[in-house]
C-alpha cells in the first residue's frame, strides 16, 4: 500500500491506513460510491445487490411517497399514479425488495438491478443487456430514473405503464429467462418475508401482477429531476456553463430538439412520449422484409408474450412501434428517449449504437440515416463543431446533482472518446453538400424514359 | 477537420445495395394487416389503453380483395425544386419519392410525373429534376405545370420531355396528358419581363395572373383524339390544374371547364388525376371522377369555398414535420377504368379512396375523417 | 484668355441668359406650361420617382392588386350617435375614419408584402410564407396564445411567426418589435377578420 505522492513520509501503520483512505475518499473516484470504494461486483457486470442498496440509500431521501416529489407538478402527477397501485412505505419496501431479488431469475443470477444498476445511472451502461446464461438482446436498457415520468414504457411502447413493463422482463427468455408468471411467484412464494410483505401491501398473496404493481410503487420513487440545468431554469444563472447555456439555445433553435425532446414544468423528461423514425435502425438492415417475417410470426402466436420475445431476440427488435401497432407508418420508429440524466446513461439509442453523446450529435447533424420511412423532422443541421459542444455541454448539465460524480466522470471518458473516434460523423451530410436519398435514389438507376 | 471523416453508413449503403438486389421484396400492402388476434389477447387482458395498442388497418378504406386492380402505376408530383445549394429540402423529398417507387414490389407499369416540376421554371432547375428522374426504375410519363412554363413559354420543357399535350394506351385503358395551365396574356401588357411573369404565376394566390384554361386547340385535340373511343372505354385524363372550378384566387380552377366535361359528358366514366393541389382531394361530377395528387414539397391548405362534397380532408399537417402533408402513392387502374387512389403520405398511414367509394357517391369505402381539420 | 475669346464668352453667357429669360416669349407674352411652378415641381417629382422606384409607385394599390387583403373595419358607427355632437373628446369625422382606415390598411398591406417576398423575410431557402399560407390561409391567428410543446412554451402569433422564420424559411429571427414583425402580424391577424377568437386550440 504505497502512498500516493510515492513519497517516504514517517507515518504509523494506522496513519497509513488513515492517509490511504483519506486520500481515496479525497480524490475523484472512478465510479459512483459510497465511501470511495469500487464497487464490489457481481453476476453480469452489475454491483452486488447489497452494495447498491446502500447506494441506493444515499440516494433516495426520506420523503411522504404518497405526494408527488419535490418539485413535480402534484396535479400531473397524479395523472401517473394507477388508481389502483397508491403508493404508500409498504409497497415501496416491497417494490425495492422484489427490484434485487435475484431469485425472480431461472439461474438466480438477474434481478431488475441487474441492467439497471444503482451505481450505473439505473441502467448498464453497455450497448444492450446481458440477462440468464449470459445471453444477450436486442435493446439498451432505458434508465429507469423518472421512468414513472413517461407516458409510454419500452422503446416500442409495448407496455402501457410501469406496473405492468415490471412483469415482463422476469419472462422474457434472454433477460430474467422465467417460464410464466406463475414460475416467477412459485420462487418467492415459499418465503415467508415475502407472503406478510405482499399482504401487508396489497391484502392478497403473492401474485404476479401484484410482483409488478410494487416493482412499479419503488421505482415511482426514483424521481431524479433536481439538475443543475433545472436549477438554472428556476433562476440561478450561475448553475449551468456559458457553454451549457448556448447548447440550450441550440438545443431550442438551430438544432430544432425541442420538437420531439419536448421539456417543459409540466413534462420536463425531454421526451414527447411518441414514436419516431430517426434512422438509427436503418443503419444495417432491409425494413420491408423484416416487417413480412414479423407479421408471419404474430399469425403461429399473436401473445403479448411473443411479441415481448420478439422484439429483444429476433432482428425484427428494429422494427420498433411497428410491432405493436403494425401501422406502417411506425416501421423502424422508437419512443423519444428522455433527456434527463442521459450524460449517464450511454451508450445510446434503442440498440446503443452509439456510444457518446458526440456521437448521437453526428447521427442527428447530418439528418440521420435515410430510409423509406425516416421521420420529416430529421434534417441536416449544419452544426459547427462549437455548437456540438454547446449542445453536450447543455445534455450533461441535466443530470440531477446526486449523480455529479458519475456525470463528471461519463463527461471526461466520452470526451476521450470521442476525441480518438467519431464514427458517426459525415460532415458532407451535415453541411447539405450531400443529400440523404441522392445514394439511395441513384442506387438503383433504371432505364426511365 | 471536415472531409477525412465518413460515416459508418457509407460502407453500409453498399451492403444494402446488395441485400436489395439480391432480396425479393413484397407488396406493402399485403403485408400491412391486422392480427386481430393480437389485438383480442391485449383486450381480454384490460391493460390496454387507446394510446399504447392500437392496431389500425393501413391502406384505410380498402376496397374488398376480390376486386382486384388490372394494374398500378405510381405518381411523384409537385417538386417545385430550387437547385440543390438554394435548396436541398425539395430536392431530397423528390429523391425520397424516387427512392420509395423505386422499392415498390412489384414495380408499378409506368410512374406518372404530375408537373411543376421546377420552382421558377429555370434550366437548371428542371435539369436537376429530369437527372433525379433518370433513377426511376419504372418508365416515366411527364406532364407540365406552370412552374415549369411561364419562365421561357415551354422551351426548355420541351427539349427535355417533349410536347406537352400527348396521349397513349395502354392494357386497355386511353390515356390523356393535358396541357390546363394556359393563362391569357396578362405580362405584355404591363411589360412583365419573363421571370416577373413567372414569379406573378409561381404565387398561388397573385391575383395579377389569369385563370387557367385548357383552350380552344387542345379542346379541339382531344376531341379528335378520343373521336374513335367507344362510350364504355377505360379513360383517363391527365391535367395539372383540376379540370373543375374549385378556388378561382389559388388557380384551383379551369376556365374552361365546362367545356372540357362537356368532350367528356359522352363516356360512360372517365377519372381526372390532376396535380397542383398538394394535398388529398376527391369529387365526382357526373360521369367524372377526380382525383388529387400529393405534392413531395409543401401541402396546400383546403380552400375556404367550393370544396367538394366528396373530400374528406387530409388531417393538418403538422408544421414541425416537414414532410407531414406531403408524399406521393399509387393509383390501382381497374378493368372498367375506375381507379383506386392511393395517398402515401410521408410519415402517416396511407389513404386509400377506393373507386366504391366515388362510385357510391361517397357511400362506400369511406376513408377515414382528419383528427386534426384543418381552419 | 484673349480679348476676342473675352467677348465671345460674354456674349454666349449673355445669350445663353437671355434665350433662357426670353426664349419661350417668341411664343407669347406669357410663360408656358413647362415653366409654371406646376411643371416644375412635376418635373422635379419625376425625378425623384425614377430614383426611387419602389417608394415612388402606388405600392398599396398595386399590392392590393397582387394579393386579396380583408379590409379594415369601417367604423362607420363611430360617426352615428348624439352624445358627441359639438364636442371634442368622442367627435369622429368622416375624415378621421378615412385616415384610420388607410393608415391601418398600408401596415398590413406592408404585411403582404413581406409575407410573399422570400428576400425580405431575410429566407436564404427561396421559401417565402405564401408558399403555405396563400392569402395567410392556415394561419389561424385568432388560436394564439397557446402552449406549443415543440417550443417548449406558451405561444404568442409573434413566436410561431418566427419559428417559421427560422426553420421552412431559413433566416434570421425577427426581433418580436421590429418594423417587419409588425407588419406580419398586422396581415396575418387582418386576414383572419370575423374568426372567433379561441386561443389555445391546436
Amino acid at each position: 500500500m504505497s502512498s500516493q505522492t510515492g513519497l517516504r513520509v514517517p507515518l504509523g501503520r494506522f496513519g497509513w491506513c488513515a492517509a490511504v483512505l483519506a486520500a481515496a475518499w479525497l480524490c475523484p473516484s472512478p465510479t459512483q460510491s459510497v465511501e470511495g470504494a469500487v464497487p464490489p461486483k457481481g453476476d453480469h457486470g452489475a454491483a452486488t445487490m447489497d452494495y447498491q442498496l446502500q447506494v441506493l440509500a444515499t440516494l433516495v431521501p426520506k420523503a411522504d411517497v404518497s405526494q408527488a416529489p419535490k418539485g413535480f407538478d402534484p396535479v400531473v402527477w397524479a395523472a401517473f399514479v394507477p388508481k389502483d397501485n397508491e403508493p404508500n412505505d409498504k409497497r415501496v419496501a416491497l417494490g425495492r425488495k422484489l427490484y434485487f431479488e435475484t431469485r425472480l431469475s431461472r439461474d438466480g443470477t438477474v434481478s431488475c438491478a441487474t441492467c439497471h444498476d444503482v451505481t450505473r445511472g439505473f441502467t448498464d451502461q453497455i450497448k444492450v443487456s446481458e440477462g440468464v446464461k449470459d445471453q444477450h438482446g436486442q435493446r439498451n436498457a432505458p434508465t429507469v430514473l423518472n421512468a414513472a415520468l413517461l407516458q409510454v414504457v419500452f422503446l416500442d411502447g409495448r407496455s402501457p405503464n410501469l406496473d405492468h413493463q415490471a412483469t415482463q422482463p422476469i419472462i422474457n427468455p434472454v433477460e430474467m429467462g422465467m417460464a410464466d408468471g406463475a414460475a416467477a411467484v412459485k420462487a418467492i412464494a415459499a418465503d415467508a418475508e415475502y407472503q406478510k410483505a405482499f399482504q401487508e401491501a396489497y391484502g392478497r398473496p403473492v401474485n404476479y401482477e401484484d410482483i409488478g404493481r410494487a416493482i412499479g410503487a419503488f421505482e415511482r420513487t426514483l424521481v431524479f429531476i433536481d439538475s443543475p440545468f433545472r436549477r438554472f431554469l428556476e433562476g440561478d444563472t450561475k448553475a449551468i456553463s456559458a457553454e451549457a447555456r448556448a447548447g440550450w439555445e441550440i438545443f431550442n433553435g438551430k438544432a430544432r430538439c425541442v420538437t420531439c425532446h419536448q421539456m417543459n414544468l409540466s413534462n420536463p423528461l425531454g421526451t414527447d412520449n411518441r414514436f419516431h423514425n430517426v434512422g438509427v435502425s436503418a443503419r444495417h438492415q432491409d425494413f420491408e422484409s423484416l416487417a413480412v417475417r414479423a407479421l408471419k410470426a404474430f399469425k403461429e402466436d399473436p401473445s403479448e408474450k411473443k411479441l415481448d420475445e420478439l422484439a429483444l431476440s429476433t432482428p425484427m427488435s428494429e422494427l420498433g412501434r411497428f410491432m405493436v401497432t403494425k401501422n406502417r407508418s411506425d416501421i423502424g420508429a422508437f419512443r423519444t428517449l428522455m433527456l434527463l440524466n442521459v450524460g449517464i446513461s450511454p451508450p445510446y439509442m434503442h440498440d446503443g449504437s452509439l456510444p457518446t453523446l458526440w456521437d448521437v450529435m453526428d447521427h442527428y447533424n447530418k439528418g440521420g440515416e435515410a430510409n423509406p420511412f425516416l421521420d420529416g423532422g430529421m434534417e441536416p443541421l449544419a452544426l459547427s463543431e462549437r455548437e456540438i459542444d454547446q449542445m453536450v455541454a447543455f445534455l450533461f448539465s441535466l443530470t440531477d446533482v446526486r449523480f455529479a460524480a458519475e456525470n463528471e466522470r461519463q463527461f471526461a471518458a466520452q470526451k476521450a472518446a470521442a476525441a480518438k473516434s467519431r464514427a458517426f460523423r459525415d460532415e458532407n451530410m451535415a453541411s447539405r453538400r450531400k443529400l440523404a436519398f441522392e445514394d439511395r435514389s441513384e442506387g438503383a438507376k433504371g432505364s426511365g424514359k | 477537420m471536415s472531409s477525412r471523416h465518413i460515416s459508418v453508413e457509407t460502407r453500409y449503403i453498399e451492403d444494402r445495395q446488395q441485400v436489395f438486389g439480391s432480396l425479393k421484396n413484397l407488396d406493402r400492402r399485403s403485408f400491412l394487416k391486422v392480427s386481430a388476434a393480437a389485438l383480442a389477447a391485449a383486450a381480454a387482458n384490460g391493460l390496454v389503453p387507446p394510446a399504447a395498442f392500437m392496431p389500425v388497418s393501413v391502406a384505410h378504406g380498402a376496397p374488398a380483395a376480390k376486386e382486384a386492380p388490372a394494374f398500378r402505376f405510381a405518381y411523384i408530383s409537385d417538386s417545385h425544386l430550387y437547385a440543390k445549394d438554394l435548396n436541398d429540402r425539395f430536392a431530397r423529398a423528390l429523391m425520397r419519392a424516387v427512392d420509395d417507387v423505386n422499392n415498390l414490389d412489384p414495380q408499378p407499369d409506368f410512374v406518372f410525373y404530375g408537373g411543376d416540376l421546377a420552382q421558377l421554371g429555370q434550366s437548371h432547375e428542371l435539369d436537376l429534376g429530369a437527372q433525379i428522374l433518370k433513377n426511376l426504375k419504372a418508365p416515366l410519363k411527364i406532364m407540365v405545370g406552370e412552374h415549369d412554363w411561364y419562365l421561357d413559354m415551354g422551351a426548355k420543357w420541351r427539349s427535355l420531355f417533349g410536347e406537352p399535350t400527348y396521349s397513349w394506351d395502354h392494357k386497355g385503358v386511353h390515356f390523356v396528358v393535358l396541357m390546363s395551365v394556359v393563362e391569357k396574356d396578362f405580362w405584355t401588357a404591363r411589360g412583365l419581363t419573363p421571370m416577373q411573369r413567372m414569379q406573378t404565376v409561381a404565387g398561388l394566390d397573385n391575383g395579377v395572373q389569369s385563370s387557367f384554361m385548357v383552350g380552344t386547340e387542345q379542346r379541339t385535340w382531344l376531341e379528335k383524339d378520343l373521336a374513335k373511343l367507344p362510350n364504355n372505354a377505360p379513360l383517363i385524363v391527365f391535367s395539372h390544374s383540376p379540370l373543375y372550378k374549385l378556388y378561382k384566387n389559388w388557380n384551383f380552377w379551369t376556365d374552361d371547364a365546362d367545356e372540357v366535361q362537356a368532350i367528356l359528358k359522352r363516356f360512360d366514366r372517365v377519372v381526372v388525376i390532376h396535380g397542383h393541389t398538394h394535398q388529398l382531394l376527391t369529387n365526382r361530377i357526373g360521369n367524372i371522377h377526380f382525383h388529387g395528387l400529393l405534392s413531395t414539397a409543401w401541402p396546400w391548405p383546403y380552400a375556404p369555398q367550393g370544396m367538394p362534397e366528396l373530400t374528406i380532408q387530409m388531417s393538418r399537417p403538422d408544421p414541425f414535420n416537414p414532410n407531414d402533408g406531403c408524399g406521393d402513392g399509387e393509383v390501382h387502374v381497374h378493368a372498367d377504368g375506375l381507379v383506386d387512389k392511393i395517398y402515401n403520405l410521408w410519415n402517416r398511414n396511407p389513404i386509400t379512396v377506393a373507386k366504391g367509394y366515388t362510385e357510391s357517391g361517397g357511400k362506400k369505402c369511406v376513408p377515414p375523417k382528419p383528427n386534426r381539420p384543418g381552419y | 484668355m484673349s480679348p476676342s475669346a473675352k467677348v465671345l464668352a460674354v456674349a454666349v453667357t449673355c445669350a445663353i441668359v437671355a434665350g433662357l429669360v426670353f426664349g419661350c416669349a417668341e411664343e407669347g407674352t406669357r410663360p408656358s406650361a413647362a415653366q409654371t411652378p406646376d411643371a416644375i415641381v412635376a418635373d422635379h417629382m419625376a425625378q425623384w420617382k425614377a430614383r426611387n422606384p419602389d417608394r415612388a409607385n402606388p405600392w398599396v394599390e398595386e399590392e392590393k392588386q397582387r394579393h386579396k387583403i380583408q379590409p379594415s373595419a369601417d367604423n362607420a358607427d363611430v360617426l352615428k350617435g348624439e352624445q358627441a355632437a359639438g364636442q371634442t373628446y368622442g367627435n369622429y369625422t368622416q375624415r378621421d375614419v378615412l385616415v384610420w382606415a388607410r393608415e391601418t390598411e398600408k401596415l398590413v398591406v406592408e404585411g403582404s408584402r413581406i409575407f410573399h417576398n422570400a428576400g425580405r423575410l431575410g429566407g436564404t431557402v427561396g421559401v417565402s410564407c405564401d408558399m403555405c399560407h396563400p392569402d395567410a390561409a392556415n394561419t389561424h391567428p385568432e388560436t394564439y396564445p397557446k402552449f406549443q410543446p415543440q417550443m417548449g412554451r406558451v405561444a404568442l402569433l409573434r413566436d410561431m411567426i418566427n419559428w417559421c422564420i427560422q426553420h421552412p424559411v431559413r433566416g434570421k429571427a425577427l426581433a418580436p418589435d421590429s418594423p417587419e414583425m409588425r407588419a406580419l402580424e398586422a396581415y396575418i391577424v387582418a386576414q383572419r377578420k370575423g374568426e372567433k377568437l379561441d386561443y389555445g386550440k391546436h
